[in-house]
């Protein structure tokens, strides 16, 4: 004959079993719902990003047509006439023109000076003098 | 109460509650098996949308990388007048401060009919912002882009302009359409209940893909120097019109390009139809002596003159097929290059006659007469040039001199440029480049060769010829560049108006430099000019000269010879 299993007593290592299955069934449900709840708020977070990255895109689009029209030439040279700069591009003869350097320029360049006869002992100058252009 | 009445009731009671969940369940088959399909597509409907993005335009920049045009995104400001109509006045007096706008105006739009009306548009993201922060029930906002030319009327023939689609109507915004046009995207989003998307929900979408910036071969401070002194040179010439043109002859860069009348490109609306033609590719006219280096350079390309073999230029009046041909100076017997240098009617008509029909036809054709020059603009038309059939016995002795035949003043630049270049002639280039958002290249447009008119020698001998134009012996003095030198052709041809010449003129000169080893080439070109002069040396010619001078300046152009006193007096000072 089987024996009545109600007038067993109770056995810890099933209430542990079950309380275990338990937390775990409930530890699965908590971080399905935490791991739910953080994409959502990540894709809010992403959202909120794409958007500025949206309103930093129009910005700039915003900001480099300010700057090409305050780097524009007209404007420019509107600003040198209002405020009197007198600003103009140089003339051909103000502009010294180097030749291009040689394959041995740096031979050339860094060759020692040929040495100079010693000057004679300068004398005092009579007044200060400003070297001008 | 018996027994049986209670029975009874609670019998009711029971078939009542039965019938009722029956009702129900039935109600619930019939909406979750029977009309699955149709409820899930609906419930779906209401939560997803599918957002459509626009691809933002692409940009378009000079050789140096300056902008020239964008896209800026702004918004529209819109109300719902069933929203708003209640508190008109006072949502208006909020507003019109914001807005810019006439209180009143605003009060009667946001108590008008309907749900939808437009308050403003092209509002700037800032201002978006402080009306949002008022929280004015029943205002809205929608996107819009607006094409942005930061440099106003600069360029605006050649840019050109977009409609209220974006897409372009003229210029380059028309040429390079499929480039700058960016690729509309799509995403398929889930809303809340309140609208907002719920982002973790995103389902499928493609990205869109911005338009590519395109790069001219433009440069702006080249262009702007050519629009100072157009707008110089109408206002000292009054010209009906003018156009003026700078190329690099050896590759054949469009480095500017000026017309008058022009427009403001960001206000395209309020421009006339001629306003916004652009002259240098879409009117043709007779282009008189400058037409000369054609017959010229055919005439010694085939060896049938030299440079220094005399005509008899008849003292100024030429009898020809019953009809005089006049000189402006009546000359004896001069040498080809005098004929060139001089500018001679009769010299010219004489060597064309000496060529034959046949032999200058066909030079006019290779110099690209007649045909499209291939810049990729729209609009461009491709000149008069009859076929030999229809000249009458006159031609052979008209064209020569630039009349019978229309050209585009880009034509006349390109011909010019053959003789500066070797006798290569170019296919104008107006596009460099086009590059995406990452600066990858997608299309390099590189200098070609179309045709080679003449010989090296032959374009030798004419830049010999063509040097003396601008000295005090040729048609052009006021055309020389102090400390180069420069090789030109004049051009002094007469209107056309209802089928007869009438005294008004077409002044032009086009001219490069420095002649030997040529950087620049600039055609100048003036539609009736009034006040007296109309030469093309004494109105063209100053205005090459002074365009000329800056552009060698702005380029670093080194000088070939010395600069004469005055020049340095002026440095001087």
């Amino acid at each position: 004959m089987k024996p009545n299993r109600k007038k067993e007593p109770l056995r810890l290592s099933t209430v542990s079993q079950s309380v275990l299955a338990c937390v775990c069934i409930g530890c699965i449900g908590l971080a399905y719902v935490w791991q739910k709840n953080r994409i959502y708020r990540l894709g809010d977070e992403l959202k909120k990003l794409e958007a500025a990255v949206t309103a930093a895109e129009k910005r700039n689009a915003m900001l480099a047509a300010q700057l090409a029209q305050l780097k524009s030439p007209a404007w420019l040279e509107a600003r040198c006439q209002q405020y009197g700069l007198g600003l103009v591009a140089p003339r051909e003869q103000q502009i010294v023109r180097l030749p291009e350097p040689g394959p041995d320029w740096d031979v050339k360049f860094l060759a020692p000076l040929p040495v100079a006869a010693p000057l004679a002992p300068a004398k005092k100058p009579a007044a200060r003098t400003v070297a001008r252009r | 109460m018996s027994t049986a009445v209670h029975q009874m009731r609670i019998l009711v009671v029971i078939s009542g509650l039965s019938l009722a969940f029956t009702a129900l369940a039935g109600r619930l088959v019939q909406l979750h098996v029977f009309r699955h399909e149709e409820l899930s597509a609906q419930a779906a409907a209401n939560r997803a949308l599918v957002l459509h993005r626009q691809g933002r335009r692409g940009e378009i920049r000079d050789c140096h990388g300056n902008l020239l045009a964008n896209s800026q995104s702004v918004r529209i400001v819109c109300a719902d007048p069933s929203v708003t109509a209640r508190q008109a006045d006072e949502m208006a007096a909020k507003l019109a401060p914001f807005l810019r706008m006439d209180a009143a105006l605003l009060q009667a739009r946001l108590s008008g009919s309907g749900r939808y009306v437009r308050l403003k548009q092209k509002v700037d993201e800032e201002t978006v912002q402080q009306i949002s922060r008022l929280k004015i029930k029943g205002i809205f906002f929608e996107d819009q882009y607006l094409r942005s030319y930061p440099q106003n009327a600069l360029a605006s023939h050649v840019i050109g302009f977009v409609d209220t689609e974006h897409k372009g109507v003229q210029g380059i915004e028309a040429a390079m359409e499929q480039y700058l046009a960016g690729v509309s995207g799509y995403e398929v989003i889930e809303r809340d209940r309140k609208g907002r998307e719920i982002r973790a929900l995103r389902g499928e979408g493609i990205e869109p893909r911005d338009g590519y910036h395109v790069v001219l071969t433009l440069d702006q401070v080249i262009q702007h120097i050519v629009e100072t002194e157009l707008a110089r040179a109408m206002a000292e010439f009054r010209p009906q019109a003018g156009v003026i043109i700078v190329s690099r002859p050896k590759t054949g860069e469009i480095l500017a390009m000026g017309c008058r009348p022009t427009f403001d490109l960001n206000h395209v609306g309020e421009a006339t139809a001629d306003e916004r033609r652009n002259r240098c590719i879409s009117d043709v006219a007779e282009p008189g002596s400058t037409f000369k280096i054609v017959n010229i350079a055919g005439a010694l390309n085939e060896g049938i003159v030299r440079l220094s073999d005399t005509f008899h230029c008849e003292n100024g009046a030429f009898l020809h097929a019953g009809r005089i041909l006049h000189d402006a100076h009546p000359y004896g017997t001069l040498t080809v290059e005098q004929i060139l240098f001089k500018s001679s009617n009769i010299g010219a008509a004489k060597i064309g006659l000496k060529m034959g029909p046949a032999r200058l036809y066909e030079y006019i054709r290779r110099f690209g007469f007649g045909r499209k020059t291939g810049i990729g603009l729209p609009g461009e038309v491709s000149g008069i040039v009859h076929p030999l059939s229809q000249w009458t016995k006159l031609s052979i002795t008209r064209i020569p001199m630039g009349h019978e035949v229309a050209a585009t003043p880009i034509q006349m630049l390109m011909a010019m440029n053959a003789i500066a270049n070797g006798g290569r002639l170019m296919k104008p280039l107006v596009v460099k480049r086009a590059v995406n958002g990452h600066g990858q290249v997608v299309l390099e447009n590189r200098p070609q060769q179309v045709g080679q008119p003449i010989s090296p020698a032959t374009s030798a001998m004419m830049t010999a010829a063509l040097r003396r134009v601008p000295t005090p012996e040729g048609t052009a003095a006021k055309a020389a560049v102090d400390g180069f030198d420069v090789a030109g052709k004049t051009g002094t041809a007469q209107k056309i108006e209802g089928g007869q010449y009438v005294r008004k003129y077409y002044s032009s000169f086009i001219g490069y430099l420095p002649a030997a080893d040529p950087e620049i080439s600039i055609l100048v070109s003036l539609d009736d000019p009034r006040g007296g002069a109309y030469y093309g040396g004494s109105v063209a010619g100053p205005v090459f000269r002074r365009v000329a001078e800056k552009v060698v300046e702005y380029l670093g152009l080194p000088p070939q010879k010395p600069f004469t006193q005055s020049q340095q007096v002026a440095s001087a000072q």
